[in-house]
């Protein structure tokens, strides 16, 4: 929490103004009891009604007053804590933004967006009210004991008899209730998260007549739930009672020791009434202390989860060497990688290969042989563990990151899309493309006659994660994307599965004829896919384990042989 | 006493805006902006639930009255014992003289009164706390048993987020109302009716006076409350925008760092965000001003009944107990009425809420099922005549026919978007055809019970769909009365096996998020397992092995063969391999079945096969 709090330091002029304010009204707060009493005491009893009227007016004027600085106060308070919360985020975001992909991972979207929104939202509203109540609880406490103990110190017995009591039983129950805060939280996630199975794979749990197996599943996480909430709940049920209890014994104390302070004449009634209104606001203030630091201790949780995110360097560092305008190829020297935390055998070890500009150059393997993890390296997601990545002859660390990966046009296993045009997406690739531009891009991609036929064409938009289109249009949709970059380096992570098979050749076709000069780095599954590259790299298990043409690979390697086997191509190649 | 009790309720400004509004885009501008379109109906329905326990619900409003009529007492029984101190003696010179046997009776009534309220404050508390979880508990299950049985075009067509946030965001809208308003509602009519009635009683010229700001408070409330609505809801279409912003960027993350996009993305966001502080900063504003407002009104209300009342005091109209019973009564009057207004807004969005609730549970369920119950298929599937589209107007099966034998083996090919798919969708009666007839056996799928025409059937699908649970049960999703040695031969028979062994924690590995830490040829592999353990009669492979490399799928092939044996299966594959290994191929082209027949056939015919054999095999081919 401390950490978080060098956001609100630009807001320190509103973070001040609104706790000076804030004393200004309770100031004026704490005096109505008094005139209140007096307008009974000196007023009501003697019938004095101008008197009534007099004081009645201060009393209004100063309440008028109070309400303006709490209204400024307020105000302060709102603008200091919002626009904390609106740093915060934006750091949190930016950080998101810097991280590397092993980090986000580790992190999961879900926690992320959590924290980023929620957790924030948390935070922010622990500041808000810590400005207006850390002022003001502690305030009307003191001033109201001040005020009471001014009428008659015999109050004071009241007051140390029974604020202790309070004190035991609000520290009680917050320290059982904050733990439970947390059980309910996991158990609502629980919930949460068999409801988006249940909405995201409907197919198999309909397909596998799982329903009332699920709707068990479900019972079970709900009835937890529940169970959670109503445990919490029962436990602050007790709260207000008690509070209630102790506040009330208060006013019975302070009516009958004031009674024996009337009869003895050293007292009047219209102090008993003001000393009963300042313990309401004694003990009142202590709930509310109480309350701040339950919401304080709930909000801390939120503050770690922010913190992970703020604290968490990104692992992967610029170097700040500019990427030459003319790119001379890309070399792997020796590169060993394995995943972070991952234990036993390198994901790739020992790989060397080079590509030049205009060459295409696939990447056949199994799954789980390192195929992605190459790419990744390339863009430099993760480091290599030894070994070295060059471009240019320079170690890719040493270039600006950015400038690197924009040398690069990726098209990644996943095709990802945004909430947006179809045109906007396609333009992601290249800000400055013209829409002449993008119709060649999705010409060559396969894309155009599918976004063509769209009732908006290129402004048709495209929902949420891409969520209109199918599979295959998707793919063709960040193909497009990646050629629109005219970077020398193109990639395709096993990018074309969801194409059919006449759609990838038209696709193959397209990309030679158009990208002459653009070196291709190709992942695929197919050997029909790979088999006119100019060098066919075989991974398996890691390493490179043979390199050469398709008709180089079909009289030597075993593995190659297999994998054409498998696809039963090999009667096709006797022929 | 009650004004303390309730003076912790949230102030009038934020209870909308709070960390309960978790999750993403869109789905918050509900919240404010939503009115109730059919209030009243929603309203008896939300009660219904409400009144399924009716013994809770009866005993907890007979604790309410109880807790109202003992709060109302307490300033009654407080302004006897200031009686009891305010006697003046007549005599030379007039001075206060205590009562002590009044004091102390008033006391001891007083002490034994608020046991007694706290006493019953806390079950009000514990039955609420019960009515609330109950009624949510139910209607979280009712939902959720509905989800489970909407028919596939519905999740299809709505947004998922849409769906989860009626389940999380509206449904805790409901729960929290409930328990915080249902008693507060409750107990703040009867506060106002009980004062009022005890203020009549003790005078009605005094009550007359304690009126006089009512009205004022009430429009104060009303025309700020519809200040406020405005930056509300724009508040939380802002707040949904930025959720929706953090979610995209961070879920299509490598593609945002492949494309350099961060910068532009971070510009966006703090856009957003600075667009949201200002416009959350006015919302909030106007929600603090009321009540320094209201505290002013509510003085001034204290101001007249203490000017008002010293003078009848002094005419001895009434006692001053009477003006300090009054001066409680204001407040405890005023009160509740600020709270109500308060209320209001916050159980039009909770019914705005059920109302999307029931809008789900009033879906049609699956269509009904007929009721014949198979004990096994033989396996022949028929096509006859079918027509199908999604969106009306757009047909995508335009009157296919199929026959597939018991134990055939069909590759369905054809080009993306030709109705491959559809044809799976039809036949695990995900959705129904619109005209003509689907059979299995020689009876048409209609009229068996969906469930038991499901069991037999089992699907391998495109995405692959895994539980956030361990590998294990993942895999025994195909059948839940497998023990170890059954899921650990499924695995092994679909090659999950070594993989999953070589996992630290075997198969009591937990998966994350779905799956996300394994490869996409492994979640393959387990969904194929799960497959192979439901040992169905029909077998349905929809494009299951694209995401598997080739070596992995030599494996697999072997178990599928395997499997495949004495089942009739339906393949949609891109490989020429498990092409070439069916029985029979049908090309699937515009919504009509093109072509069939085995591969040298179809070779042979030179029509679309062969083309489509052509330009993927070309070069190689030779």
């Amino acid at each position: 929490m401390k950490k978080l709090i060098k956001y609100l330091k630009p807001y320190w002029y509103f973070a001040i103004l609104s706790p000076l304010f804030m004393i200004g009204e309770v100031l004026i707060d704490l005096s109505q009891p008094t005139l209140m009493s007096r307008i009974v005491n000196e007023g009501v009893l003697q019938g004095n009604t101008p008197f009534v009227v007099r004081i009645g007016l201060t009393m209004l004027g100063l309440v008028a007053l109070g309400g303006l600085f709490g209204t400024i106060a307020a105000y302060c308070s709102l603008n200091a804590s919002q626009s904390f919360g609106n740093d915060l985020r934006k750091a949190a975001f930016s950080r998101v933004m810097s991280l590397s992909l092993e980090q986000t991972d580790t992190f999961t979207t879900g926690s992320l967006v959590t924290r980023l929104t929620n957790d924030i939202t948390a935070v922010e509203n622990v500041v808000s009210m810590m400005l207006r109540t850390f002022v003001r609880a502690p305030m009307n406490f003191i001033g109201g004991i001040v005020m009471a103990l001014t009428i008659s110190r015999k109050f004071s017995i009241v007051f140390l008899c029974l604020l202790p009591i309070e004190l035991l039983i609000m520290i009680l129950i917050l320290r059982k209730a904050s733990p439970l805060f947390n059980v309910v939280q996991t158990k609502l996630d629980k919930v949460n998260s068999v409801v988006q199975e249940n909405v995201t794979g409907a197919r198999v749990v309909k397909a596998y007549v799982r329903e009332e197996y699920e709707e068990k599943r479900f019972g079970e996480a709900n009835l937890d739930l529940s169970l959670a909430t109503l445990k919490v709940q029962k436990l602050l049920s007790l709260a207000m009672p008690a509070m209630m209890i102790i506040m009330n014994a208060a006013v019975v104390a302070i009516i009958l020791v004031g009674g024996y302070q009337i009869e003895a004449g050293n007292m009047q009634v219209g102090s008993v009434m003001a000393a009963i209104t300042y313990a309401m606001q004694i003990l009142f203030s202590l709930m509310m202390v109480g309350m701040m630091f339950s919401s304080i201790s709930r909000a801390k949780a939120s503050a770690i989860r922010i913190l992970e995110v703020l604290n968490t360097e990104p692992v992967i560092q610029s170097g700040n060497k500019p990427v030459p305008a003319q790119w001379e190829g890309l070399t792997f020297e020796n590169v060993v990688f394995s995943y972070p935390r991952a234990q036993g055998t390198p994901v790739l070890s020992n790989i060397s290969f080079a590509v030049k500009p205009g060459e295409t150059v696939a990447i056949l393997g199994a799954t789980g042989s390192g195929k992605t993890s190459l790419i990744n390296l390339i863009l430099r997601f993760y480091n290599p563990q030894s070994g070295r990545i060059l471009w240019n002859g320079r170690d890719i660390a040493e270039y600006d990151l950015e400038a690197l990966r924009g040398q690069i046009a990726c098209v990644l296993q996943k095709s990802e899309l945004f909430a947006g045009k179809v045109s906007d997406n396609i333009r992601w690739g290249r800000e400055t493309a013209t829409l002449e531009e993008i119709q060649q891009a999705a010409t060559i991609a396969q894309a155009d006659d599918f976004i063509s036929a769209m009732p908006d064409g290129y402004d048709a938009t495209i929902a949420e994660k891409g969520t209109s289109l199918s599979g295959g249009q998707k793919q063709r949709v960040s193909i497009a994307r990646a050629i629109i970059r005219q970077a020398p380096l193109l990639i395709f992570d096993d990018s074309t599965s969801a194409l059919d098979l006449g759609t990838e050749s038209r696709l193959q076709k397209a990309l030679k004829a158009h990208l002459k000069d653009t070196a291709v780095i190709l992942i695929a599954q197919r050997v029909a896919s790979v088999q006119n590259a100019d060098r066919i790299l075989l991974l398996e298990q890691g390493e490179i384990v043979d390199s050469g043409t398709h008709d180089e690979l079909i009289q030597r390697s075993a593995l190659y042989q297999e994998i054409c086997a498998s696809q039963q191509f090999q009667k096709e190649v006797r022929q | 006493m009650s004004q303390n009790e309730k003076r912790s309720s949230s102030p009038a400004g934020k209870p909308h805006a709070g960390p309960g509004s978790r999750g993403r885009g869109g789905m918050h501008a509900h919240m404010f902006a939503e009115k109730p379109k059919d209030a009243k109906s929603t309203l008896k329905r939300l009660i219904r639930y409400l009144g399924s326990d009716k013994k809770l619900l009866l005993a907890l409003m007979v604790i309410v009255l109880l807790v109202t009529l003992l709060t109302l007492a307490g300033p009654a029984l407080q302004a006897k014992a200031i009686d009891a101190i305010t006697i003046v003696t007549t005599g030379e010179t007039p001075r206060l003289h205590v009562d002590f046997s009044a004091l102390f009776r008033a006391l001891v009534l007083l002490v034994s009164v608020y046991i007694f309220t706290a006493l019953l404050t806390y079950f009000q508390g514990i039955w609420a706390a019960k009515l609330s979880q109950n009624t949510v508990r139910t209607m979280r299950s009712d939902l959720f048993s509905k989800i489970c049985r909407l028919p596939l075009r519905y999740i299809d067509t709505h947004p998922h987020g849409d769906i989860m946030s009626r389940m999380t965001n509206d449904v805790e809208n409901i729960a929290n109302t409930v328990s915080q308003s249902l008693t507060s509602m409750i107990s703040g009519l009867l506060t106002i009716i009980g004062t009022l009635v005890v203020m009549l009683l003790y005078s009605p010229l005094m009550t007359l006076v304690s009126l006089i700001t009512i009205p004022l408070t009430l429009l104060l409330s009303r025309g700020m409350a519809r200040f406020m609505k405005k930056y509300f809801v724009k508040q939380q279409a802002l707040l949904g925008e930025l959720n929706g912003q953090v979610e995209e960027m961070v879920t299509g993350y490598k593609t945002v760092v492949a494309y350099g996009y961060e910068k532009k993305a971070i510009a966006k966001f703090n856009a957003m965000s600075d667009d949201f502080r200002k416009n959350s900063i006015l919302a909030q504003f106007f929600g603090t001003v009321i009540s320094p407002l209201m505290n002013l009104i509510s003085n001034l209300g204290f101001l007249l009944i203490a000017v008002v009342g010293g003078s009848l005091a002094i005419k001895g109209a009434i006692t001053v107990g009477v003006i300090q019973a009054f001066l409680v009564y204001s407040r405890q009057f005023s009160r509740p009425i600020n709270e109500l207004a308060n209320l209001y807004a916050q159980i039009l969005t909770a019914i705005a809420g059920a109302e999307r609730v029931f809008a789900v549970m009033d879906e049609p369920s699956e269509p009904a099922t007929g009721t014949l119950v198979p004990s096994t298929v033989k396996g022949k599937i028929e096509f006859r005549n079918v027509f199908f589209s999604y969106d009306p107007g757009k047909p995508v099966l335009k009157g296919l026919n199929l026959s597939v034998q018991p134990g055939q083996k069909v590759a369905i090919v054809g080009a993306t978007g030709a109705g491959k798919t559809t044809i799976v969708n039809l036949l695990t009666r995900f959705y129904d055809i619109d005209d003509g007839e689907i059979l299995i056996d020689g009876t048409p799928i209609k009229e068996f019970d969906r469930s038991a025409l499901r069991k037999n059937i089992a699907i391998v699908l495109q995405d692959t769909v895994l539980f956030s649970d361990t590998i294990g049960y993942n895999i025994r999703y195909g059948r839940l009365d497998a023990d170890m040695a059954h899921f650990e031969n499924a695995a092994k028979a679909s090659n999950a096996h070594i993989f999953i062994e070589r996992l630290p924690q075997g198969y009591k590995t937990q998966l994350s998020e779905s799956g996300a830490n394994l490869s996409g040829g492994q979640r393959q592999l387990l969904s194929i397992a799960r497959t192979v353990l439901a040992d169905p009669r029909i077998l349905i492979l929809d494009e299951a092995t694209s995401s598997v490399d080739t070596r992995t799928e030599l494996h697999i092939q072997e178990a599928m063969m395997k499997l495949m044996e004495n089942r009739t299966s339906l393949i949609i594959a891109h490989r020429l391999s498990t092409i070439r290994n069916a029985d029979k191929i049908v090309v699937v082209d515009d919504g009509v079945v093109a072509e069939e027949g085995n591969h040298e056939e179809l070779l042979a015919r030179k029509g679309r096969y062969y083309r489509l054999y052509q330009t993927q095999y070309e070069g190689i081919a030779t």
